[in-house]
């Protein structure tokens, strides 16, 4: 990391992404596309920078690394400011049970409740100063004040990835200003698309530029199992355990399975968050911790089924990394974007609500082999869907058509 | 050393705030180096709650640390928490405080005279308050006039800055691509009236004359913006707005929450920008208006004629109003008479982006097979739980069961003592919890019972109809 100030004047013509978080142990779908996408469109000769935060905790939002501008693979210059988390947080939590609640809530509250959580006023100010320096912002995922914020400092330059949930905040009021006014909208599948237009009155200029799923050549099942001492089937899940992801749907539906049906079958874990294991599932139950990719490739590989709790996807990339690891997927068909792939692919259950869930495990445990057989069709629909190439021609086409790189000033005649 | 700028601040949509961001913007580009302060958490660099005299306390104690203050004033920032007319005028005397820790500039957005006039110790207060400061500035003499005479202060020491001088384009739209984004006529004489719906905005006034200018078909009149806060006052204001344009042909308020880019789009798009404030000291619509070169139609009220671009189209009363929007949309007129059209005038941009029991074989699963089955067997187990409580094929109370009981999340944690904590919360809490999770626990319970019991009615009834359907069999 490079002492010199994160504000120091970014390059003319870059293309920035603007990520709430950045870099090894943040785990989150939209920080993973942003970093992708950045190294993706670095290698084809942009310049690219990533605006972020010095924070890797969403929940806590504290200041992990230290701020400033340093060069990462690809020539990415990599910006941090530091995050202020100043508020108590009381207005956040009353608010926020209100919109989860579907109560109506006023701008003024609506804009309390955004602004008593984290705030990052250097980048913000840095945006204020240089954003019309940058040939595009990109912003991600649409809740977090660094997109809210920042993203409305330069719209005719901001390009919106918001990473849409059908959830009551993405029907806040607050939110309109920041995607109707954006220069362009990516969207990351078809559903989160279709969302996007049924909640708002967005900009002409939108696209599926959709993400890439980078499979990995070769899957060593065998070697998680060894390093985890894992020999018993397991169902696995990668990601948050947090209320909204599911899980707790999913450990419910688990404990039912193994207390009422003759089954060896594990729930394998990895990520962040509190398991909040019930006693009985202790010895059923193993938390991995945080795994790196290639961990977690071959996690997906070993499992049984990959298990996708969370109504609240907008892309999904662990359950297309399962498919594309030729692991079947069990997922919860109240996500647009999760059944989008699962009926596309057939590479996978869906089950809606926690007694349809405790009978799709059943079926796991009962039928190993059609489960695998279930999965064969998946790695064919990430491999022909989900390949960066194409994701980084579309962000380009897009870039190209909606921010131009300006044409050089012709140089006077000197003829006479 | 810095300068403080104290002053409401985005994200917050408030008109002061968008006004400061443009000048803290311009003094940072010149290499000054401002802090922002603002009065709610935002993007500001420290926040402060003003509004009260702990507030101003607490703002003079940090005073020192800066080379200057420029304070955009509002009345709601530095009195809206104040208890009565003591702690305001203690405010003032905040206020005079903070000029005597460091070199302060009180730009005058608004003041309330109502208040100077019922309390002369306010009013003193006040005085000493804007002589003690460095600078006083306002945007158009009327503000000079009215403050020099209600306080007593020499007209000469207070400053006018021009309201426009920091504000930056916030689109580059053309006129027709605005409309085109805005879904608008491209033909149509576009009046626009923009801004937060509060009545003393004058909108209803707009809208009526527009009604009575009847120019039919070749003119709009757009009313954008929506309402500050959920106040009672307020919302039926916008109901009443909105029955309004409902009534008047060619008229349509789009209560919605803008972009300062979707705002300036707006602007854009509009041939004529209507000002109908009851009152007002300055403002920024004008200025925006300006900064686009669009003609306005304005009350002649507060600043407004000190402020305005030349040409512009003054009006005392609703009569004189209706004679202005009438005069305006003549100009659409002459220009469409006087147009060639050109190929293709009308479109927009080209891009519109727009060992089991399972029924599988095992070779060649089926996914819907396999899911139809998943559904019927969650449905039967869901129906023999309720068999087991009681006979009965109903199905109405399968949520209820579903929720399971009330169960108290475990204080446990892989954290460091954090486990130890949450313990420790849950003995302090136990004795206002526990009663309600016991509560909770009954009504769950008789809730059940109750859907059951109705459902065991209602089965009863199924059975002697030979019509009705049978669940199927397991």
């Amino acid at each position: 990391m490079s002492h010199s100030s994160a504000d120091s004047v970014p390059a003319e013509g870059a293309i920035a992404f603007v990520s709430p978080r950045h870099g090894p142990g943040v785990v989150g779908g939209a920080e993973a596309v942003m970093a992708e996408a950045a190294a993706g469109l670095a290698l084809r000769g942009h310049r690219v920078e990533i605006l972020t935060t010095c924070a890797t905790d969403h929940f806590t939002w504290a200041n992990a690394v230290p701020s400033g501008v340093e060069t990462i693979d690809h020539d990415v210059v990599v910006r941090r400011f530091p995050t202020s988390t100043d508020t108590s947080g009381v207005h956040r939590r009353r608010i926020g049970d209100r919109i989860l609640a579907g109560e109506q809530v006023d701008v003024a509250d609506q804009q309390l409740w955004m602004n008593d959580s984290l705030r990052v006023s250097d980048l913000w100010h840095h945006v204020l100063d240089h954003g019309r320096s940058y040939r595009a912002l990109i912003f991600a995922p649409y809740m977090f004040w660094t997109t809210y914020a920042v993203g409305q400092i330069v719209p005719g330059k901001s390009i919106i990835m918001p990473c849409l949930h059908d959830e009551p905040t993405a029907r806040l009021d607050i939110f309109a200003p920041l995607l109707e006014g954006a220069r362009g909208i990516w969207f990351l599948t078809e559903p989160e698309a279709d969302l996007g237009r049924r909640l708002f009155d967005l900009p002409k200029r939108q696209a599926v530029v959709g993400a890439g799923i980078e499979a990995p050549t070769n899957h060593e099942p065998e070697r998680f199992r060894a390093e985890f001492g894992i020999k018993a089937p397991f169902l696995y899940y990668a990601g948050r355990r947090e209320w909204g992801k599911g899980w707790h749907e999913l450990l419910a539906a688990f404990a039912e399975l193994v207390t009422t049906h003759p089954t060896d079958l594990l729930l394998v874990t990895s990520g962040v968050g509190e398991l909040d294991v019930p006693p009985e599932l202790s010895d059923r139950v193993v938390d991995a911790g945080f795994l790196s990719s290639s961990q977690r490739d071959n996690a997906m590989a070993a499992a049984v089924a990959y298990v996708q709790p969370s109504a609240m996807e907008s892309f999904s990339r662990t359950v297309l990394e399962a498919m594309a690891a030729g692991t079947a997927v069990v997922a919860n068909g109240a996500s647009d974007v999760v059944r989008h792939h699962i009926e596309r692919s057939g590479a996978g259950l869906l089950y809606q609500g926690r007694a349809e869930l405790v009978e799709a495990l059943r079926f796991v445990a009962d039928e190993p082999r059609a489960v695998d057989n279930l999965a064969i069709p998946g790695r064919r629909y990430v491999a022909d869907g989900f390949k960066w190439a194409d994701v980084l021609d579309r962000m380009e086409d897009t870039l190209d058509r909606w921010l131009p790189v300006p044409a050089p000033a012709t140089a006077p005649s000197t003829a006479v | 050393m810095t300068t403080l700028m104290v002053t409401p601040y985005p994200p917050y949509r408030d008109g002061i705030g968008a006004y400061a961001v443009q000048e803290v913007k311009r003094m940072r580009a010149k290499g000054d180096d401002v802090e922002v302060l603002s009065p709610l958490p935002s993007a500001a660099h420290q926040h402060l709650t003003l509004g009260g005299l702990r507030g101003i306390l607490a703002l003079v104690k940090r005073a020192g640390r800066y080379r200057s203050i420029i304070v955009q004033f509002s009345p709601e920032m530095f009195f809206g928490g104040c208890h009565g007319p003591a702690e305001r005028v203690a405010v003032w005397g905040g206020i005079e405080a903070l000029s005597y820790r460091t070199n302060l500039e009180i730009r005058l957005h608004e003041i309330e005279f109502g208040p100077l006039r019922r309390n002369p110790a306010e009013r003193l207060a006040a005085a000493r308050a804007l002589r003690a400061a460095a600078r006083v500035t306002v945007h158009t003499r009327p503000e000079i006039t009215n403050l020099s005479q209600a306080l007593g202060l020499d007209p000469s020491t207070i400053e006018l800055v021009e309201h426009g001088q920091n504000f930056t384009m916030a689109t580059t739209m053309s006129r027709a691509e605005a409309r085109t984004e805005l879904g608008l006529d491209q033909d149509q004489h576009v009046f626009l009236a923009i801004g937060f719906l509060q009545e003393h905005k004058g909108f209803d006034r707009a809208i009526e004359a527009f009604g009575r200018a009847g120019l039919g078909r070749q003119a709009s009149l757009h009313v954008v913006g929506s309402v500050r806060v959920n106040h009672p006052d307020l919302t039926a204001h916008a109901r009443r707005l909105d029955q309004l344009c409902r009534a008047t042909p060619e008229a349509v308020l789009h209560d919605k929450y803008v972009s300062d880019e979707e705002f300036d789009r707006w602007i854009v798009a509009a041939d004529t920008v209507v000002l109908p404030y009851r009152e007002i000291w300055s403002s920024s619509v004008m200025e925006r208006a300006k900064l686009y070169q669009r003609p306005i139609v304005a009350a002649d009220v507060g600043g407004m004629g000190d402020q305005a671009p030349a040409g512009t189209l003054f009006f005392d009363d609703d009569e004189s109003l209706v004679q202005a929007i009438k005069e305006r949309a003549q100009t659409t007129l002459s220009r469409l008479a006087d147009r060639v059209p050109a190929p293709g005038a009308n479109a927009g941009p080209a891009e519109a982006e727009s060992g089991s029991s399972w029924e599988v074989s095992v070779e060649l699963p089926e996914r819907e097979g396999v899911e139809a089955q998943i559904r019927a067997r969650a449905r039967a187990r869901a129906l023999d739980e309720r068999s087991a409580r009681r006979d009965s094929s109903a199905q109405a109370v399968d949520p209820l069961l579903s929720i399971g009981r009330l169960e108290r999340p475990r204080a446990v944690s892989t954290r460091p003592g954090v486990s130890q904590i949450k313990r420790l919360i849950r003995r302090v809490i136990n004795w206002e919890v526990d009663p309600i999770a016991a509560q909770l626990e009954s009504l769950q319970r008789a809730t059940v019972e109750a859907v059951a019991d109705l459902e065991a009615r209602v089965a009863g009834n199924e059975r002697n109809n030979p019509d009705t359907p049978r669940p199927p069999e397991r």
